[in-house]
């Protein structure tokens, strides 16, 4: 810890340009640390910073920052986790994406709180960062693998104590939803492995050289106990058993699974490939990141015998989204998008919009039809080889609708150019609120709003006040929880969150931190990044679900009809900007048009 | 502006009852709690209870909203105009019912209001009976209510002759499939307005609903199969294989409202998936 940096804190970012690997050193005053704890937090000031307004998100001046936090190499279970955060090329706007793990420890432990690289190399570079020296290497070996592949491969060449984030082929492509992985776990949303391969960067290897401590260690020691011991009860039990993957039957039995391009919500081949079905007819194993004692994450073996991560989101995205039942299909397409380092969310939106083009004309594509698992894995190859539809849908589904043309942007479904994640708007009213509004775009982690529409407590199917409440709410928490850092998995656990996440961050820090000044803590990231995205040319449209959300009605299995009305959901956003200070066209009232 | 809400009067004397029917059990929850829960379920705008003015209430559901009778005793037309003109912006029609229809079927309330479009008035006959509080207004006609009101012409009746009425007899209401699959006998119209009439309702079996359950419940040694079982409420159905209601379970009803209110009201056909709470992955 530098001397003058609260606990948990070295109070420094390294800026590493990869042009020609100079350094500098960024001091991080502890009134910035304290106002935007790290994380995402931390990320937004940095890229605020540092980021040139207006910067085109593949230029070689666009940072890209991987930003730590206090919380990481305590023993509080769920914390080696880091940000990664940019200008999106998908959205134009802020992208930010949590991944985990041993790279999260080691970053952090070469003394800095974020690392932030700028410039572009002359070739395929790898970048490793041990302390403050920073090497740049051939990657040419590796251009061209699989990020897992690419992470062995550097380690092998760098030797032992290396922890290593990569890029797969669609991230040196450029295609606009590529990922940026660490040992099997992806910062997955809004291009970022994309931004990387802009700068031709394969990977970012760190090394640790020194140690960090908190405040109160005693005190951090028995609430990590505390911690552990309550991450194991039933708040997590979902996850923990069956993992994310639980959700699609739930999910289905609540008419909110999105089906074939979001034109249904209830899709009859669920059953197929439910975590209750799979985990019988593909041997299951689980895992966790490092520091976790929960272990959400379920690996299924394909037909080949490889092991293949599986979520909820992959399901709905690459199955029910595509009209896909067969879980052979499913599990291949996932491992076909890990292997090509790109977004299942995205990649699944963009081909079920593909689909709906092609089945309505838009698209020459006669092969490429609901329900064909042959189809989606022939489209996710063209997506990593750049052969036949793969530029068009390496764009997203709304850059791509703009090039198709006719009525197709009506039913691409993103928010901000962010494909929407598996959640029906129309059948959940304040998550469809939280895609609408949140900085990144459709959205289901930096706004966890789903959790107020399965509440019980508010009617999900009537959008109102209490809905604005529920997205205000979790887009809090979320702002607090992946800026400390902590695992969204362990939201349940807390009676108390704020005040709980107040006590933690006391004792790392040596901060005196209430759960007031955390939530006014929420409510500045929150706004720091619409305030980004203001300046980077966010208008008051970009706040708005797609037509088909809005023009189309749903039948449940009740029989009853469903609709979320462009009425409800102005009201609905108007009632945000209020909670959120700002103007009636979401602007800080400051802020001149 | 939204189709159709609900407006339950609850403000009636209960003179033939001799007590307050709303506060009546029904199976571990109340008549009135029952109703606009059910109510709720056919609707897709706000519900509104029209009470006397300070009558105390049993819990209602959240997002329910109470309203009071100007004045006492004047009847159900007084409760319809002011049900109505609460909900005037707000939703075009309101299908208004009293607090003594437990077996009121949310398929009945929405084959009524389907055809709220055709008229000021939807009234279901049946067994030869006008069934004006179990039928669906205009909310336009709440001036023409209130105006009744005033007039001391306080039957419902009077209403029809100022508006446009489809009546729908039983051979119209049962030729939707949807209703007449779940309740044949067109028991929704059912009153208890006497105890004699309330205890012959209350021994009826109760509704036959089918049970299931998903994730984490299932690998946590439940039964995963589908478990037909009588239970008014949420409450009982979940009881009835072993769950209890607490902040760790959901349940969709008919994939339509997540809830684990345990008094949330079940009718026959029911699907109840329960489910471990915590969504988000």
């Amino acid at each position: 810890m530098a001397d003058s940096s609260p606990g948990g804190y070295f109070g420094r970012a390294l800026v590493i340009d990869v042009s020609d690997g100079s350094t500098r050193v960024l001091p991080l005053p502890e009134r910035v640390l304290r106002e935007h704890l790290g994380g995402v937090g931390l990320g937004t000031w940095l890229l605020t910073e540092l980021g040139p307004p207006g910067v085109d998100p593949l230029a070689p001046e666009a940072p890209i920052a991987f930003v730590f936090s206090p919380l990481v190499g305590t023993p509080l279970t769920t914390s080696a986790k880091f940000a990664v955060v940019a200008k999106s090329p998908l959205t134009g706007l802020l992208t930010d994406a949590l991944a985990s793990s041993h790279f999260a420890l080691s970053g952090k432990l070469t003394g800095h709180d974020a690392l932030v690289l700028v410039g572009r190399a002359a070739g395929p570079t790898t970048v490793a960062v041990r302390g403050g020296q920073v090497e740049l290497s051939d990657a040419r070996a590796e251009w061209g693998a699989s990020s897992a592949q690419a992470e062995a491969s550097v380690r092998a060449r760098l030797g032992g104590g290396w922890q290593v984030a990569s890029i797969g082929p669609a991230g040196e492509r450029g295609v606009r939803y590529a990922t940026l992985s660490h040992d099997g776990r992806h910062a997955g949303r809004g291009g970022l492995g994309a931004v990387l391969g802009s700068k031709n960067v394969k990977a970012v290897a760190v090394h640790a050289t020194t140690k960090v401590a908190p405040a109160d260690a005693p005190g951090v020691l028995a609430a990590a106990r505390d911690l552990r011991t309550r991450s194991l009860g039933r708040a997590t039990s979902k996850v923990r058993e069956l993992g994310t993957m639980a959700n699609v039957l739930a999910y289905n039995a609540l008419s909110t699974l999105p089906t074939r391009n979001f034109s249904e919500a209830v899709f009859e081949g669920a059953a197929a490939l439910a975590a209750e079905e799979l985990a019988s007819a593909h041997a299951v194993t689980r895992a966790s990141c490092a520091s976790c004692s929960i272990g959400c994450s379920h690996l299924y073996r394909d037909k080949g015998g490889r092991s293949v991560r599986m979520e909820y989101q992959n399901v709905s995205s690459l199955g029910s989204m595509c009209g896909v039942s067969d879980p052979e299909a499913v599990l291949a397409a996932s491992s076909r998008c890990d292997d090509l380092g790109i977004d299942t969310i995205s990649a699944g939106g963009t081909i079920a919009w593909a689909m709906e083009c092609a089945e309505r004309g838009l698209i020459d594509a006669a092969w490429l039809r609901f329900g064909s698992g042959a189809a989606l894995l022939r489209a996710l190859d063209e997506i990593g080889t750049g052969t036949g539809l793969g530029p068009l849908l390496s764009l997203g589904s709304r850059a791509a609708a703009e090039v198709v043309g006719g009525d197709s942007l009506t039913f691409a479904a993103q928010v901000k150019g962010l494909e929407l994640p598996g959640y029906e708007p129309r059948t959940m009213h304040a998550m469809a609120l939280g895609m609408a509004v949140n900085a990144r775009g459709a959205d289901h982690n930096r706004s966890g709003a789903y959790d107020a529409d399965l509440s019980g407590e508010l009617d999900r199917l009537r959008g109102g006040d209490a809905h604005v409440r529920g997205a205000v709410e979790s887009e809090d928490r979320a702002a607090v929880m992946d800026s400390m850092i902590l695992c969204s998995f362990l939201r349940g656990v807390f009676d108390e969150p704020f005040a709980e996440w107040a006590v933690l961050l006391s004792l790392v820090t040596g901060w005196d931190v209430d759960a007031d000044e955390l939530r006014t803590t929420a409510q500045r990231i929150v706004l720091a990044k619409r305030a980004y995205n203001l300046r980077e040319g966010w208008t008051p449209e970009d706040d708005w679900l797609p037509e088909r959300f809005l023009e189309t009605d749903l039948t449940l299995a009740s029989g009853r009809t469903t609709s979320l009305t462009p009425q409800r959901l102005r009201s609905m956003i108007l009632g945000y900007y209020a909670a959120r200070g700002l103007d009636g066209s979401g602007r800080p009232p400051s802020v001149q048009t | 502006m939204l189709e159709s809400a609900g407006v339950v009067l609850v403000g009636g004397r209960s003179s033939r009852m001799g007590r307050s029917k709303a506060d009546l059990d029904w199976h571990g929850s109340t008549m009135l709690r029952r109703v606009t829960g059910l109510l709720q379920r056919g609707v897709d705008g706000p519900l509104i209870v029209v009470r006397a003015p300070g009558q105390s209430l049993p819990g209602l559901p959240p997002g329910v909203e109470v309203v009071d009778d100007p004045a006492e005793g004047r009847g159900p037309l007084q409760g319809l105009a002011v049900g109505l003109a609460v909900l005037q912006g707000r939703a075009r029609s309101a299908f208004v019912c009293a607090t003594d229809l437990p077996l009121l079927h949310p398929a009945f309330v929405r084959r009524v209001t389907r055809d709220a479009g055709l008229a000021d008035v939807v009234l279901p006959v049946v067994g030869g009976h006008r069934q004006p509080l179990a039928a669906s207004y205009a909310t336009s006609l709440a001036g023409a209510a209130a105006r009744l009101v005033s007039e001391d012409r306080l039957k419902v009746g009077f209403l029809f002759d100022e508006a446009t009425v489809v009546r729908l007899d039983e051979p119209q209401l049962l030729a939707d499939p949807a209703l007449s699959a779940v309740d044949p006998g067109l028991a929704s119209v059912s009153g208890a307005n006497t105890v004699e009439e309330y205890d012959a309702l209350h021994a009826q079996p109760e509704p036959e609903v089918t049970v299931e359950l998903s994730g984490a419940l299932v690998a946590g040694g439940l039964d995963r199969g589908r478990h037909t079982v009588r239970a008014s409420t949420l409450g009982s159905a979940a009881a009835s294989v072993s769950v209890h209601l607490d902040r760790h379970v959901l349940a969709a009803v008919n994939g339509d409202q997540a809830s684990r209110d345990p008094e949330f009201p079940l009718v026959r056909g029911d699907l109840v998936t329960l489910m471990s709470a915590g969504a988000g992955g």
